[in-house]
């Protein structure tokens, strides 16, 4: 369905870090008319409710099906993903949806928010913002131009020290998804987005923190041609100030390492070259967060505003709940 | 090359903190010494022996432990401070952790076990009405008070300054009146009061038109010769500092984070309009002892 207007009707659901940072930069895009908010919060609404002096602040989802929406993000805890999405689709609020990572808490989730979708909604896309960092990008193209040849194995890895030391966390952990979900499903992203189809061979799962969720998971992953791949993640590691993501990936023309702040490529025939996010014009229109926060919102609403399907949208997005769901399955077999 | 006129030369935190933007895993193998106050209070003072002639922190439990070293060591000196406000990453930490609300509530707590009245009684009355200008100026009193327990009721706090989150949210969602109100409550104070920005262009083009003085204020953004973090673009970060009538402007990551090399860095600088002054992080004695002087000699 085509817009007939050239401003869009937005909404967030959900007021927490995510959802102010969503937002703040939406309302610097031309364009954007930020019009509702939700939250459940009584505190946080009636706080909302003096800032935003020309918004409706509201903390009932069907509150907002009478507003003539265009755009809802729904930027709520991820166990909440689902049951958010459903009603957004069948009460009719919006067409076009943004999702928070990850787009549902399994597997099964995900496939239904995708026919969903499909039935009642336009353009959707879910927030995976590593794909919109200036590094993963430049690895991205490098990969498509063979660079390395072919590609034989790669290492990947999240780590923060968000929940290092922490004793009691299981609500926030748990309603954070667990490490799996809050900080594997970016380099799952990254790694689905450079390789394809990955199938999980073994898995092991750690709950230093709380019994709740997983605190750290290595798994093995491979695709059908032989690639080889391995993950480590955890949120308890020693001296990971900010969360960071990496690979590295071998081919047969040389070996490539990526994270958040550079690439280097070693090539078998002994060139090697770098580059940091300096070199890669890494500004944007509004710079809140990181670059890639503002990437994305701007991709997803030109998107929107041009009809234009988007990528990693829910279905893309829904192979990476498969991953998650197939790690926790094997770790289950093995343990 | 230089103007002339003294310089601003701040010591700035980031080392001490561990924070390497050029690259997390540089910091984390430069390891944790520079986070030790010990460590940290020699490199400012010996910055402040050469040339430097203030310090830009953020507020936390590091940094106010190199103030109460620098104020036990050298209580007579009193460098100028340019404290930011909130320290941001221990906030959002403890948000993952806990939960927005969650936060809330420890805060909270944090402010009644330290017994500040007024901030207490202030942050009552800005809870009971969720009112954000109260609940603001209930920070700002219990972070000015954390600041001069430590370094000292005597100690020159030049200016607070709200740290870029919190300003560059506040200008993305038009919150005019709350900048205003921060202003007006500072200058009441005799605090010279502050935004650190990452999007400078934005930011004079909203104070512009919400009338806020310049002169009233200090600004602190990146201004480095890679554009680095000048957002929207480096040329129009430029074209909006040539604008200014006031020099209340401070450059942060003049070296893009260590990618620039000192000359080079500071030959940038030195080229542009309307900068007040510069904050540099240091890490390591030779260059606490060399930069500041070579900043002095090419800006002044």
């Amino acid at each position: 369905m085509r817009l007939s207007r050239e401003s869009l009707r937005v909404a967030v659901i959900g007021l927490g870090k995510m959802g102010l940072l969503h937002a703040s930069i939406l309302n610097t895009l031309p364009n954007v008319e930020l019009n509702a908010l939700c939250d459940k919060g009584a505190l946080i609404r009636k706080f909302c409710k003096r800032v935003f002096d020309r918004v409706r602040v509201v903390d009932d989802l069907e509150k907002l099906s009478d507003l003539d929406l265009d755009v809802v993000y729904v930027t709520t805890p991820i166990p909440s993903h689902f049951i958010v999405t459903e009603t957004i689709y069948s009460s009719g609020i919006a067409r076009n949806v943004f999702i928070e990572k990850t787009l549902a808490s399994s597997h099964d989730e995900a496939k239904k928010l995708c026919e969903l979708a499909q039935s009642f909604g336009d353009i959707n896309m879910v927030g995976y913002m590593k794909r919109f960092a200036v590094t993963f990008r430049k690895a991205k193209d490098l990969l498509d131009q063979d660079t390395l040849g072919e590609v034989v194995s790669f290492d990947a890895y999240a780590y923060s020290s968000d929940f290092l030391g922490s004793e009691k966390s299981s609500k926030t952990s748990a309603s954070r998804g667990g490490v799996l979900r809050d900080l594997g499903a970016h380099v799952i992203d990254l790694a689905l987005w450079f390789f394809g189809g990955l199938e999980v061979n073994s898995a092991k799962l750690e709950q230093p923190v709380d019994e709740c969720s997983e605190d750290s998971a290595q798994f093995r992953v491979n695709r059908s041609d032989g690639l080889e791949g391995w993950f480590s993640i955890s949120w308890c590691r020693e001296n990971y100030r900010l969360p960071e993501f990496g690979l590295v990936i071998r081919g047969s023309e040389g070996i490539m390492r990526v994270n958040d702040d550079r690439v280097e490529l070693k090539l078998n025939d002994g060139i090697s070259s770098s580059w940091y996010r300096h070199d890669l014009n890494d500004n944007v229109g509004f710079l809140l967060g990181a670059p890639e926060y503002f990437r994305e919102d701007e991709y997803f609403i030109k998107s929107v505003l041009e009809n234009r399907n988007v990528d990693p949208s829910f279905y893309t997005a829904s192979k990476v709940d498969y991953i998650i769901d197939q790690v926790k399955s094997r770790a289950g077999n093995n343990g | 090359m230089g103007d002339g006129r003294k310089k601003i030369l701040l010591v700035g935190d980031n080392p001490f903190h561990g924070i390497s933007h050029l690259s997390q895993e540089q910091a984390r193998i430069r390891g944790n010494a520079m986070t030790y106050p010990e460590y940290a209070a020699n490199l400012v003072m010996t910055s402040l022996d050469n040339e430097a002639n203030g310090f830009m922190f953020s507020v936390s439990e590091t940094t106010l432990s190199i103030l109460k070293i620098l104020h036990e060591t050298e209580g007579d000196k009193r460098p100028g401070l340019y404290a930011l406000v909130p320290y941001a990453f221990e906030y959002v930490r403890l948000a993952t952790q806990l939960g927005t609300s969650g936060l809330a509530k420890k805060f909270a707590k944090q402010i009644m076990v330290s017994g500040n009245v007024r901030a207490i009684a202030m942050g009552l009355k800005g809870v009971i009405r969720m009112d954000p200008v109260t609940l603001l100026k209930t920070y700002l009193i219990y972070e000015i008070s954390r600041i001069k327990s430590s370094a000292g009721k005597q100690a020159n706090l030049e200016s607070l300054l709200l740290h870029e989150i919190i300003t560059d949210m506040g200008l993305a969602l038009n919150l005019d009146w709350l900048f205003k109100s921060y202003v007006d409550f500072m200058l009441k104070l005799g605090i010279k009061p502050g935004f650190d920005t990452r999007n400078f262009a934005y930011l004079v083009k909203k104070f512009n038109g919400w009338g806020i003085n310049f002169r009233d204020v200090i600004i602190a953004a990146p201004f480095n010769k890679v554009g680095f973090q000048m957002d929207p673009s480096k040329r129009e970060c430029e074209t909006a500092l040539a604008t200014l009538d006031e020099t209340n402007v401070i450059a942060i990551s003049i070296l893009a984070a260590g990618y620039l090399k000192p000359l080079e860095a500071i030959e940038y600088i030195g080229s542009l309009p309307n900068i007040k002054g510069v904050a540099v992080g240091v890490s390591k004695e030779q260059h606490a002892r060399e930069t500041f002087k070579l900043l002095k000699n090419r800006l002044e």
